[in-house]
């Protein structure tokens, strides 16, 4: 890893810290010394992905590089969301699960072996616009998930009666659900395109090499797409929202988190 | 910390004092302030004053040049006020001076000294109080050092590093939190109040304040109807109680009936129809309105008036505990508020000592450099400030050592022993506002 990733990892597992230290009543007034120094993170992590592209590593090359890509569109989205609501709780998870993303994508065997990805012209525009549609849905999804894990939280915390822990993570329950509602309803069109380009992509590999098989993977994507799929048109349909949404969605997250880890072995170790 | 010579004086009552029937007395409706304010700067040994008048306490802050005459004087005027005798009053009066003057206007301003520890009016009263002083110009260097330097600043130091307002403690605030974390911004959500009885008003009027649309159901509709126009509300029928809940975001129940008038079935049929809209209920009633299962239903959440005050009890518990922080936070901003002050009084001494040595050392090289060339008189007037620089360094460093008490004495020792200008030697340097000869010092 280049001193720049290292210092970017360093930024966000202290952000990591104090978003968790702020939770567990540990450290007053943590948050806005986490959000800081996230803030750095992704600047830090930013000028990494700057920088490996300058050298001819592209962001969407290879499982590892679009795991690192996630990671930071995560970081992104939670800072500046964090911005204008109070989710102090969210970034106890948001953080380390951006932390975990890149060490993993950084630490991956085919990088510490420092081996080259696949040069992104041989990829093909149709690979390359469904690597990163499904880079963008991942992280999207992981931000839906991240909220509905403080929803679920929250939702126990209240119905126990517990206002200290409550207003410790600080964001009410339908601001949770309409937050995570809309991390769905944009990641599931940008996730439709990508299985659409994916299975499009994949037949043409098929045609090529003769490479047809169907891997366990395409089908957990297209059940996770279905899980997607049930949320929305339930929540429209038949008024799904809190606890059930949030099971969902998780569940859903679960099947996203299942392909993304069925690629990173498959691809990278 | 005494002896710090900062001739602040406090005469006041408060809660822990006085019965609210002599407070009540004794206290300053807004526009009396400006009269009540002349009343003091009047008095002859007063230059300052400000004055913090609330429901629990009335205090007196000034800066005096005699402090005995002036604790006299506002005895005298509070006893006036009450209308009541020196000695009557006495028993209630208490009077902090110098560093314990300035120690209360910091525990006052950082709701150390409330009735509710922790409670967030008593900052703004402070600084109304302190406004007030300035708009009527009464307050000068010493109460403006006093309170924008000290009592604000740490104020908001105590806020920010303990937790001492963090949680409510009332059973009303723990109930609004309780919904605000439930649904959120109260700016466009409905409450629907249960029963029209005193303990409903109240509530009403807290989530007014917050934004919210209100609804008022009763089952003497009269009465609701009586109750409704005080803030705002719309009537809804008893028996579109079922369409009243379903459109509602919160719930509060106080109907003094016998028996539930929210069943188990009731919000079962209900939670249907909310399409999993959470729905946050607060049952203050006794005996309660609610059915105690209903919170067991999803995306119901139920708040009984047990639930609210074993939280709201369990607050107060924090805030003394988060109290004792906020005390020592206070010691040490009283602590370097000391020092501030001490370093304000010997820097005019300071200032003139060095004035005056130099000016020695000036008019002697001027005096014995009579046909001598710029260059070697330049010379000797830098040896002679380099002898005089070192001359003082220590006199200066055991000055700016010295314990508080000492100060003082050694000010006025050095004026007398150098013949330096008493008004130069420990005057601030910053004046009071203009128009206001009372404050200036004089």
């Amino acid at each position: 890893m280049s001193t720049l990733t290292w210092h970017a990892v360093g930024a966000y597992a202290i952000a990591a810290a104090l978003y968790l230290a702020h939770i567990v009543g540990l450290r007053r007034g943590a948050e806005n010394a986490g959000r800081a120094l996230l803030a750095v993170g992704v600047a830090l992590h930013f000028a990494d992905i700057g920088v490996r592209c300058y050298h001819g590593t592209n962001p969407i090359s290879s499982t590892p590089e679009a795991m690192s890509l996630a990671a930071f569109l995560i970081g992104a989205v939670f800072l500046l969301t964090s911005l204008r609501y109070q989710l102090t709780a969210a970034g106890a998870f948001a953080v380390p699960a951006v932390v975990a993303l890149i060490l993993l994508a950084r630490l991956a065997p085919m990088e510490t072996a420092g081996l080259t990805p696949v040069p992104v012209p041989e990829i093909g525009r149709l690979g390359q616009a469904h690597i990163l549609l499904a880079t963008l849905g991942v992280a999207v999804f992981a931000f839906a998930a991240v909220l509905a894990i403080v929803y679920l939280f929250q939702d126990r915390s209240l119905k126990r009666k517990q206002l200290d822990r409550v207003v410790a993570r600080g964001t009410p329950l339908e601001t949770l659900d309409r937050l995570a509602h809309r991390c769905v309803s944009i990641g599931f069109p940008v996730f439709t395109l990508a299985i659409v380009t994916g299975a499009i992509w994949v037949a043409r590999l098929g045609l090529l090499h003769g490479r047809g098989t169907l891997r366990p993977e395409y089908l957990i994507a297209v059940g996770t797409w279905i899980a997607f799929a049930v949320l929305i048109i339930a929540r429209v349909g038949a008024g799904w929202r809190g606890r059930r949404a949030a099971w969902l969605t998780l569940g859903g997250f679960g099947g996203t988190a299942l392909v993304v880890a069925a690629y990173f072995i498959r691809h990278a170790v | 910390m005494g002896g710090a010579n900062i001739d602040l004086l406090l005469v006041g009552v408060s809660h822990k004092t006085a019965p609210v029937a002599v407070r009540e007395r004794l206290a300053v409706e807004p526009d009396a302030i400006p009269a009540a304010l002349a009343e003091l700067t009047g008095l002859a040994a007063v230059r300052e004053a400000a004055m913090i008048s609330t429901c629990n306490r009335v205090e007196l802050y000034v800066a005096a040049d005699d402090a005995d005459r002036a604790a006299a004087g506002l005895g005298e005027v509070l006893a006036r006020r009450a209308g009541v005798a020196v000695a009557d009053l006495a028993e209630h009066l208490y009077q902090h001076r110098d560093a314990g003057a300035v120690r209360h206007l910091f525990r006052v301003a950082s709701s150390l000294d409330s009735l509710v520890v922790g409670e967030p009016q008593i900052l703004g009263q402070t600084k109304q109080a302190y406004d007030a002083a300035v708009q009527n110009g009464t307050a000068g260097s010493v109460l403006r050092t006093c309170f924008e330097e000290g009592a604000f600043r740490v104020a908001r130091r105590v806020r920010r590093e303990t937790a001492i307002a963090r949680n409510p403690v009332s059973v009303s605030s723990v109930a609004v939190e309780f919904a605000r974390q439930v649904v959120g911004d109260f700016a466009k959500k409905r409450v629907l109040i249960v029963g029209a009885g005193k303990m409903s008003e109240l509530a009403a009027r807290t989530l007014r304040t917050h934004g919210a649309t209100l609804t008022v159901i009763n089952r003497t509709r009269a009465r609701a109807e009586e109750m409704a126009p005080r803030f705002g509300a719309e009537v809804a029928d008893w028996n579109d109680l079922p369409g009243a809940l379903t459109a509602a975001d919160i719930v509060i129940a106080s109907t003094g009936a016998q028996r539930p008038v929210l069943s188990l079935d009731l919000i079962k049929q209900v939670r249907k129809q909310r399409r999993g809209r959470p729905l946050c209920l607060i049952d203050i009633g006794v005996p309660r309105d609610v059915e105690p299962e209903a919170g067991k239903v999803a995306d119901i959440y139920l708040y009984d008036i047990d639930a609210l005050q074993a939280q709201a009890s369990e607050h107060r518990a924090e805030r003394e505990e988060e109290a004792a922080e906020a005390e020592a936070v206070v010691e040490e901003e009283l602590a370097r508020f000391v020092k501030r002050w001490r370093s304000r009084q010997l820097g005019p001494m300071v200032s003139a000592l060095q004035a005056h040595f130099h000016g020695i050392a000036r008019a002697e090289v001027q005096r014995v450099s009579g046909g001598v060339d710029e260059k070697e008189r330049k010379a000797r007037l830098d040896m002679a400030e380099s002898l005089i620089k070192k001359l003082l360094h220590f006199p200066m460093t055991a000055m700016r050592e010295a314990d508080p008490d000492e100060v003082l004495s050694m000010v006025q020792a050095v004026q007398r022993l150098f013949s330096l200008s008493p008004m130069a030697a420990v005057a601030e340097p910053e004046q009071a506002p203009a128009g206001n000869k009372k404050a200036t010092g004089s």
